[in-house]
């Protein structure tokens, strides 16, 4: 039997006072349960995009790293890291936030990426075709990186809420509310015993008097 | 915000090459670890990218680094070598500890 909470009264304000707290306790353990059975069913939509995430991001870097290796051996490596100083600079990341149910999560919007020879910011007279294809592989394989962090992030943010609901769901079942029960059923029984002590009592008394 | 590479030698030029010019060659774990310190001290880095082999060896004391912020995001990929076996896959922990079972993703 669960414990009872300490320093309550038998009265039967105390009384009223805890069954509206069984009544909110109850409630919200529902309402929690429901939020984190939500938040397992969006976990798992997201878990089915994070797997797709990772295979397309390790699949660009694979093939960008393979026609880096082609450009390195056409060019040589100085120039390539050359060509890389060259480059012109993307604009960068636009971040924003939006929620899912209640969480959190960053959204990451890339610029294009993908650029025309022209636009990289190397010359091209003396630069290989194989060195465009590395750029180019590259470009790609940033956009997939990019969403895939993302994606990762929101799991992350995601996951931790899940644990989180879990225990105060877990904390509300299985103590507070048999601890609030337990008094409540304390308090009934304590007062019912009062109750008959002092019929006892006047019973007694009736029998005192009517003796005399 | 800016994107940044803590990485090997060549795939810091790959990603210069696509137009993330802030990319720092480190050699060893610790190196990297004492850059990104220094970039989550920036604020306007919105993400980081590492490889595998480095976050690997560092995972404890980036995470805690990143922990209570919503900005850089890391991200791990693998490097040219391809991806590693790691010792324990973070995003299967994840889902073991939020779904409550062993859940094999991929």
């Amino acid at each position: 039997m669960a414990d009872l909470i300490e320093g309550v009264n038998p009265t039967r304000m105390e009384l009223l006072k805890l069954k509206t707290k069984v009544k909110l306790a109850k409630k919200g353990h529902r309402l929690l349960k429901e939020k984190r059975d939500a938040l397992i069913m969006e976990f798992f939509n997201i878990l089915e995009e994070a797997k797709g995430a990772r295979r397309q991001a390790e699949a660009r870097l694979r093939e960008a790293f393979a026609a880096l290796i082609l450009a390195q051996a056409s060019m040589g490596v100085v120039k390539v890291t050359q060509c890389a100083y060259a480059a012109k600079e993307t604009p960068g990341i636009e971040t924003y936030t939006r929620s899912i149910m209640g969480v959190r999560v960053p959204v990451l919007e890339l610029q294009e990426t993908s650029r025309s020879v022209i636009e990289r910011g190397y010359g091209l007279a003396d630069t290989t075709s194989q060195l465009d294809e590395a750029a180019a592989r590259f470009e790609e394989a940033l956009a997939a990186v990019v969403q895939l962090a993302e994606v990762e992030r929101s799991i992350k943010l995601l996951a931790k809420e899940i644990e989180s609901t879990k225990r105060r769901v877990n904390a509300l079942e299985n103590v507070l509310i048999p601890r609030l029960e337990a008094t409540v059923k304390y308090i009934k029984m304590r007062l019912d015993e009062m109750e008959r002590e002092n019929f006892f009592k006047l019973k007694r008394i009736k029998a005192m008097i009517e003796a005399r | 915000m800016r994107i940044s590479v803590i990485a090997d030698f060549d795939t810091v030029v790959g990603f210069r090459l696509a137009g993330v010019k802030e990319g720092y060659v480190v050699e060893s774990p610790e190196e990297a670890l004492e850059r990104l310190r220094e970039l989550v001290r920036q604020e306007d880095v919105g993400l980081v990218i590492m490889t595998e082999r480095l976050v690997d060896r560092i995972r404890s004391e980036a995470e805690r680094l990143l922990e209570k912020r919503s900005f850089p995001l890391l991200v791990e990929i693998p490097d040219k070598a391809g991806p590693i076996e790691k010792k324990v896959d973070p995003m299967k922990e994840l889902v073991r500890r939020a779904v409550g079972v062993d859940i094999k993703i991929e």
